[in-house]
């Protein structure tokens, strides 16, 4: 199991100074078989599972809170689903959005780190209406 | 040239039928491509279009219908298609067709698929929306020249004409029997007799019709073309209407085909059925029920009223069972043959003319145009009653001679 | 533990399970062993009629067939799942997730397992990102 393919997207927080090169030759200083490929929000990564596993730990020490990750189904440059070949394919959208509530997450999880805890936000409640009556009796 | 048709769709990738379009498309020389989007792209694009759908997939296809539409993204033809039985997609689906059209100028065609579709359905509409794309030229063609033949292999006959000089000089037909290349050198050799030539006289012979490869490599055709294109040529040069615009409607043996033409030109298309309830097969069984002969259902229909025996066609085996019951309930033959007549044109209203915007006239050609009672029918649906011109079942042999008229 | 992600795509809630130490069960997984099957040649995805077929566990034939093609790839993870995080009112959601009525559906089989579930709002601000890190990291440690 260890040794099945898996193929890693990391991607680097907007809020992050790290670029796509330094995170690519970090991992290459870490992974002997893997194959990297550098991308515009960070880099893919394909290794069998135990080196990956490895990489994302050090990534993880070396910046902890600034670059994301997932494993993606294709290999790098798999033409079924490679951009070149069809033009962007859906998930692609979805990936420009997440990058950007990434810089959310890494601020959540610094203060997190920092000690913050969860508080339970009251729930939006709607404009009673009695009160609503009064704002248009005002108006 | 590779063709490039933009794709723009929900669904096809979750219902193992992506590979199939992609199939269909690589056969006819073309390459689906998705058009280019930011995220940022599709909300400009939903809020600009209007139509703010639930499914995100959706709102790309909008965004993506966008990028086409402002020239952002270029490719030759358009290919939207969508889950059958979704509603919010097919909202979606027509309305896009629609702007697709007002903006650019296009072929486009819509498909709702299943999870059963095979490339092979598809192959006719990419076909057509490759020759609409490389065959401009041919496709202006208005007058037919020397000494050409068409060759017309449908589902239900097979159909030869014969043309000199843009004159109709031998034609003939058939049912289709089991083997295609003979029933067509049946009918060939029959026009040729009547027209008083031989074939080695000939100097260009098209083929179209689900037969159309096999005769095309039998009696070495110059044109052997889908007949989306060729029935419509075929069309509007026996109805005269070369110029302007017009909406063709065929009613075949196993499918229905409408198409909307500007200056004999085909633009947009439909072609389906559920099932053969829709088509002039189930004309073919009321025929049979009532143990009458095909061409006389018309004239029957038209002295019947369909509203004294209600039948709906929309699958020929429910079709055939509300045959059964009505003629079992003793209603008159006139008014079952005018309700089978009737319940196959509110078919072609609810599937097909949905799909396209009708423009007038409406020419009504094929085989079933000659059922004067299905013509009358059409006309009452649509509140405009159609052309048929004269030899309106010959369209496609006479689109075939005309075309290949080009090759010489 | 597994945990089902809801989106069963996304980025964020993947690397936030690993981070505090379950394994997430997603869409890319379920892909992976199909588009890795070099026996089956249904490109880009090789979801299969087979897979198709097999989605009308979940949801009937009168369901359009991207429906059951996308259940099918969800449908068996929601029953390996010991637990699950849902993200609510996300603004993305493409690709496999495009289709709102497999997403409503999805929410619903998790639901009907009754396995544990978090559900989360997407966060709009840095305060709320501070209080859903928080909030998914507290849910996950309790899970241990």
């Amino acid at each position: 199991m260890s040794e099945e393919r898996e193929t890693r997207l990391y991607m680097i927080s907007p809020r992050s100074m790290l670029t796509p090169d330094q995170l690519v030759r970090m991992v290459h200083a870490f992974g002997d078989k893997a194959l990297v490929k550098e991308t515009c929000y960070g880099c893919l990564v394909e290794a069998p599972r135990s080196e990956n596993l490895a990489i994302l730990a050090k990534v993880r020490e070396e910046y902890p809170n600034e670059v994301f990750s997932k494993i993606r189904a294709y290999r790098c440059s798999d033409p079924r689903r490679c951009r070149a070949q069809h033009g962007t394919r859906p998930g692609f959208a979805q990936l420009e959005e997440e990058w950007a509530l990434l810089a959310k997450i890494q601020y959540g999880l610094d203060q997190v780190e920092k000690g913050a805890k969860y508080k339970p936000l009251d729930d939006k409640k709607r404009l009673d209406v009695n009160a609503f009556k009064k704002i248009c009796e005002v108006q | 040239m590779t063709i490039k048709i933009a794709q723009l769709s929900c669904g096809t990738e979750y219902s193992s039928v992506q590979y199939e379009i992609e199939k269909a498309a690589r056969s006819v020389g073309a390459t689906i491509v998705y058009p280019d989007v930011s995220a940022a792209d599709i909300d400009k694009a939903v809020a600009d279009f209007g139509f703010k759908p639930r499914s995100p997939q959706l709102k790309l296809m909008i965004a993506r219908a966008e990028a086409l539409a402002s020239g952002r993204y270029e490719a030759d033809a358009v290919f939207i298609t969508t889950c059958f039985r979704c509603a919010e997609a097919a909202l979606v689906r027509n309305e896009l067709r629609r702007y697709i059209q007002e903006h650019t100028n296009l072929p486009v065609v819509t498909y709702s698929f299943t999870e059963r579709l095979k490339a092979s359905q598809l192959l006719t509409r990419m076909e057509a929306l490759v020759t609409i794309v490389t065959r401009k030229e041919l496709l202006a063609r208005e007058r037919q020249t020397g000494l050409t033949v068409g060759l017309d292999s449908g589902s239900s006959t097979t159909k030869a004409v014969v043309m000199e000089n843009n004159k109709i000089i031998g034609k003939d037909w058939t049912p289709s029997g089991a083997v295609v290349i003979e029933s067509a050198t049946q009918v060939l050799n029959n026009a040729l007799e009547q027209a008083g030539v031989t074939l080695d006289q000939i100097e260009a012979i098209g083929t179209t019709g689900y037969g159309r490869f096999t005769l095309g490599e039998h009696f070495k055709a110059k044109l052997v073309q889908e007949e989306l294109t060729v029935n419509s040529k075929g069309a509007v040069w026996l109805a005269n209407r070369q110029k302007g615009e017009a909406t063709i409607i065929d009613i075949g043996g196993m499918d229905n085909k409408a198409i909307t033409v500007r200056d004999g030109i085909p633009d947009n298309f439909t072609m389906g059925g559920i099932c053969a309830g829709a088509s002039g097969r189930f004309l073919q069984m009321t025929s049979n029920r009532l143990k009458i002969d095909i061409t006389e259902l018309g004239k029957l229909a038209d002295k019947g009223d369909w509203r004294n025996a209600k039948m709906n066609s929309y699958c020929s085996v429910f079709g055939i069972q509300d045959l059964v019951t009505t003629l079992g309930e003793g209603k008159k033959f006139e008014d079952v043959a005018c309700a089978a007549c009737h319940s196959v044109a509110e078919q072609v209203y609810e599937q097909q003319l949905q799909e396209i915007d009708v423009r007038h006239p409406i020419i009504q050609v094929g085989g079933t145009s000659l059922i004067s009672g299905l013509v009358t029918q059409i006309g009452e649906v649509l509140g405009e009653q159609p052309i048929v011109p004269p030899d309106s079942q010959y369209i496609g042999a006479v689109g075939g001679a005309l075309l290949s008229s080009g090759f010489l | 533990m597994k945990i089902f992600i809801d989106p069963p795509n996304s980025l964020v809630l993947f690397d936030l399970v690993e981070r505090f130490g379950h394994e997430p069960l997603s869409t890319m997984a379920a892909i992976q062993e199909r588009v890795d099957n070099l026996e089956v040649d249904m490109p880009p995805m090789n979801v299969t009629l087979d897979d198709v077929v097999k989605g009308l566990k979940y949801a009937g034939i009168e369901v359009p067939s991207g429906v059951r093609g996308r259940l099918a790839l969800w449908g068996p993870l929601i029953e390996e799942a010991d637990a699950a995080i849902v993200m609510e009112d996300c603004p993305y959601s493409f690709g496999c997730v495009g289709c709102e009525r497999s997403n409503l559906m999805v929410k619903y089989l998790i639901h009907r397992r009754g396995i544990p579930t978090l559900m989360v709002k997407y966060p709009e601000t840095d305060e709320e990102a501070v209080n859903f890190v928080a909030q998914a990291k507290e849910w996950m440690e309790g899970l241990k």
